[in-house]
């Protein structure tokens, strides 16, 4: 199976060589067939991928573990879920995955029947495959995930404990297929500075892809948070690790592409910006690869250091950089915006000003998370960036967005006059004005937070305003009922009511994340059994400990009774693992969650003599946080899904190969 | 001009909201171990070292509860775990000497960059006067003015796929 696996990745390196070559002669020498053999070579790579991942899921399920992959990440005792999910828990397997994911988008690209941008396809497409290339060369001779053992041991290594979470099976995948989709959009921003295709073309082929990459990338970090908050057991959701600021970091400058290409649809400005933020994405996606996988600064997420596999990583950061800004550069000529404003006060403005803050706010973390490099190189000594830096730096610089994001809809494109400034503002402040005062009445008093709140609700009141101005407007001139102009608003523009829904969701997780992190309450207490403590109005009375075992692990379990204000509400079962094939123990919290708030109980240890010691915290609002996640997804989709075809297009030939 | 007061606003507002520190009434242990990192390696804030047994973060703990105790100010016990361990203990770099370039710069680079943004549109509005002399009315908004520009921006959305 190994031999197999790894020999379909050679043929898949050939295959990706040739293409990204027959592409380009192909389409400069007008070669009708040379195109279509690098097409379905291509193709080829796309099956010889599939028939290597296959491999090594045959042989993460079979246990074969001469195999030096399935030895380290697997064991016999795992379940078919996690043994499945081995596929991305080390570096080889999730580079194999990498791959593979690379080459079905360059076969969707290749399949997709598109009117807009065919020039671009074999461009792109050879783009597309000089990186798998890249990603095939690190396969074959640095991370080889088929690496035979010279003996075949009886036992795997296994997973580690912390990993074995229903988010193992979404958290990694869902950001890898993120990552990897913004090879496609980059490879047509590419493929239109090469061909000098400078106008819309480029940017209406990658839309959605860049849609729907940006929408994993986001899913992929909520689920990472819930995994984070639920299984490390420290109360938190978000830790600024440099492996997460790699991630957020493209989804940052993606969201200002993403608003960025609508003033160059609408106004034929910002070109040059907008190819400048797709290289930057990328580049983004492959520095945060880099960062996992090379072991330059610590993180919870590094996997085994591999200072080879960083400097080729580096390398190919350096190339794709200086290479398309270099090329961009000398095409900047072609790509002059037809920039015209009538007004200082219009929507133009708050995107540019969005797209600063966006970019800014990526920049920020950017420095704080190689700062510890940069000092160690400057200053000689080692520092630490955590949290409080990127909190106080990025706090206001993302409070500015929230705000940005209500401002902007209210002022109209072009020009916004003083009346129509004075009309559209006035209920969404009168609205988030009340609010503040209810705040305060009921005692928010940390004014950062009361800030906070009060954007939101702003912002908030805002997009409802927008929406009910709408659906009455429909509703007077189409004399339709109001349910029935509000859907038939709503469905006449998908992706700006998409867009509204996701910020309602970001303004979600504002509320959230704000809630949590100015009113949380900790609390630590040992206990003996039917002693009980009290956090908030919630009193927790330890009742027992106990212990069961299964397979492969150890559990101890306490039980804890949790009566609010008096009542009884139920019991929580904080548990701690012990695994009989790694040494760490894991924490499973037990979480109460409600609307208002979360009770977040952690398991620290027990004494002989009976004593248990408990962490608990009150989390407030981090329900709100998932919450709006749910409405980012669906937000998303909304906007991404495509149109029914007003027309069909006409078939050109009747035949239905295609 | 509007839009010069929003800009000045919102700028003045990133620029003051950074300093803000949270009073306490006395100090805690848990307000001590926010603001270092847990030495065992895993490079978590001391209160989220993400080992459920960790023995460097219980002595670490267990040396900020002593010195409490010991009635020492928050401001000597983490003077304390920097001698003791370098800069490298702290969760976010001093405000002071080349650290402050991670502060400053990012706020710098957007104060640079909205000085950039303020000059290109005020050429772009330049040349949009030029090139269009005739005013557009400034007409009462009224439903019937909304609902035809909303219309319009939904149609001009709908063009070539790009929804």
């Amino acid at each position: 199976m190994a031999d197999i696996g790894y020999i379909a990745l050679l043929l898949a390196l050939v295959a990706s060589i040739y293409s990204a070559i027959a592409f380009i002669y192909g389409v400069r020498g007008n070669h009708r067939g040379l195109t279509d053999s690098a097409r379905n070579s291509l193709l080829a790579v796309c099956g010889l991928l599939s028939i290597s991942v296959a491999a090594l899921i045959y042989a993460l399920v079979t246990h074969d573990f001469q195999i030096e992959y399935v030895a380290s990440y697997t064991s016999r005792d795992l379940s078919l879920t996690y043994l499945l999910s081995a596929l991305w828990a080390g570096n080889d397997g999730s580079l194999l995955f990498w791959a593979w994911l690379l080459s079905l988008c360059a076969a969707v690209v290749v399949l997709q029947k598109r009117d807009i941008g065919k020039e671009l396809m074999p461009y792109a497409s050879s783009i597309i495959m000089v990186t798998q290339a890249f990603f095939l060369i690190l396969l074959l001779f640095v991370s080889n995930p088929f690496y035979k053992l010279a003996f075949v041991p009886a036992q795997g290594m296994g997973l580690n404990p912390l990993l074995e979470n229903p988010g193992m099976f979404f958290h990694p995948p869902i950001l890898l297929v993120g990552y990897v989709g913004f090879t496609i959009p980059f490879a047509f921003a590419m493929a239109a500075l090469l061909t000098r295709r400078l106008g819309d073309d480029w940017i209406i082929a990658i839309r959605r892809w860049t849609l729907m990459s940006w929408l994993f990338l986001g899913v992929g970090n909520l689920i990472g948070a819930w995994w984070a908050y639920v299984e490390l057991g420290w109360g938190g959701y978000w830790a600024w690790d440099p492996v997460e600021n790699a991630s957020f970091m493209p989804w940052l400058v993606a969201t200002a592409f993403l608003h960025s290409i609508m003033m160059q649809r609408r106004r034929r400005m910002l070109k040059v910006w907008n190819m400048v933020l797709i290289i930057l994405t990328f580049s983004l996606t492959i520095f945060g690869t880099f960062l996992t996988r090379s072991g330059v600064l610590s993180s919870v997420h590094t996997f085994a250091e591999s200072p080879l596999l960083g400097y080729l990583f580096l390398a190919f950061i350096g190339v794709t950089l200086f290479g398309s800004l270099g090329l961009l550069y000398y095409r900047s000529g072609e790509l002059k915006g037809e920039a015209e404003m009538e007004s200082l006060v219009s929507r133009e403005s708050t995107f540019l000003l969005n797209n600063l803050l966006l970019v800014g706010a990526a920049f920020a973390i950017f420095l704080g998370t190689i700062f510890p490099v940069i000092s160690e190189a400057v200053r000689g000594v080692k520092i630490s960036v955590g949290p409080p830096f990127f909190n106080q730096v990025n706090g206001p610089i993302f409070l500015a967005i929230i705000l940005l994001t209500g401002i902007c809809a209210l002022i109209g494109w072009r020009r916004a006059s003083i009346k129509n400034l004075v009309r559209n503002f006035l209920w969404p402040l009168v609205a988030a004005l009340m609010l503040g005062i209810a705040l305060f009445l009921l005692g928010i008093r940390e004014w950062y937070a009361l800030v906070a709140f009060l954007v939101c609700g702003f912002v908030l009141s805002t997009i409802v305003y927008e929406w009910f101005r709408g659906t009455r407007a429909r509703h007077r001139m189409r004399a339709e009922n109001y349910l029935k102009a509000f859907l038939g608003l709503i469905a006449a523009n998908r992706p700006r009511y998409g867009g509204y829904i996701v910020h309602i969701a970001i303004i979600l997780i504002a509320i959230g994340v704000v809630g949590s992190s100015f009113y949380n309450v900790e609390k630590e207490a040992a206990l003996m059994p039917g002693e009980s403590m009290t956090i908030n109005d919630y009193t927790l009375t330890y009742d027992n400990l106990d212990r069961y075992e299964t397979e492969s692990k150890l559990v101890v379990t306490a039980t804890l009774s949790v009566y609010n204000q008096g009542k009884l509400i139920g019991a929580l079962i904080p548990e701690k693992y012990f695994h009989r094939t790694y040494e760490q123990p894991v924490t499973e919290v037990a979480i109460r969650s409600t609307l208002i708030e979360d009770l977040y109980v952690i398991l620290i240890g027990w004494d002989e003599d009976g004593t248990t010691a408990f962490k608990v915290l009150v989390n407030p609002l981090v329900s709100w946080i998932w919450i709006g996640g749910v409405v980012f997804v669906l937000g998303g989709l909304f906007a991404f899904w495509p149109e029914r075809r007003k027309l069909p297009a006409p078939r050109k030939d009747g035949a239905t190969r295609e | 001009m509007g839009l010069k007061k929003l800009f000045i606003t919102l700028i003045l507002s990133l620029a003051l909201l950074p300093v803000t520190p949270v009073m306490a009434e006395s100090t805690t242990v848990g307000d001590i171990s926010k603001q270092l990192i847990c030495q065992c390696g895993c490079n978590m804030v001391l209160s989220n070292c993400s080992h459920a047994e960790c023995a460097v973060r219980d002595a670490m703990t267990a040396l900020i509860e002593q010195k409490l105790a010991q009635g020492q100010s928050e401001e000597e016990i983490i003077q304390f775990f920097v001698a003791q361990y370098g800069e490298q203990v702290l969760a976010s770099p001093p405000k002071r000497g080349f650290n402050l370039v991670a502060w400053v710069l990012p706020f710098a680079a957007i104060l640079g960059g909205g000085g950039v943004i303020y000059i290109a549109l005020k050429a772009w509005v330049r040349r949009g006067r030029q090139s269009q002399t005739s005013a557009l009315a400034e007409a009462e908004e009224g439903d019937e003015e909304y609902q035809r520009q909303l219309e319009q921006e939904l149609e001009e959305f709908t063009g070539r796929g790009f929804r």
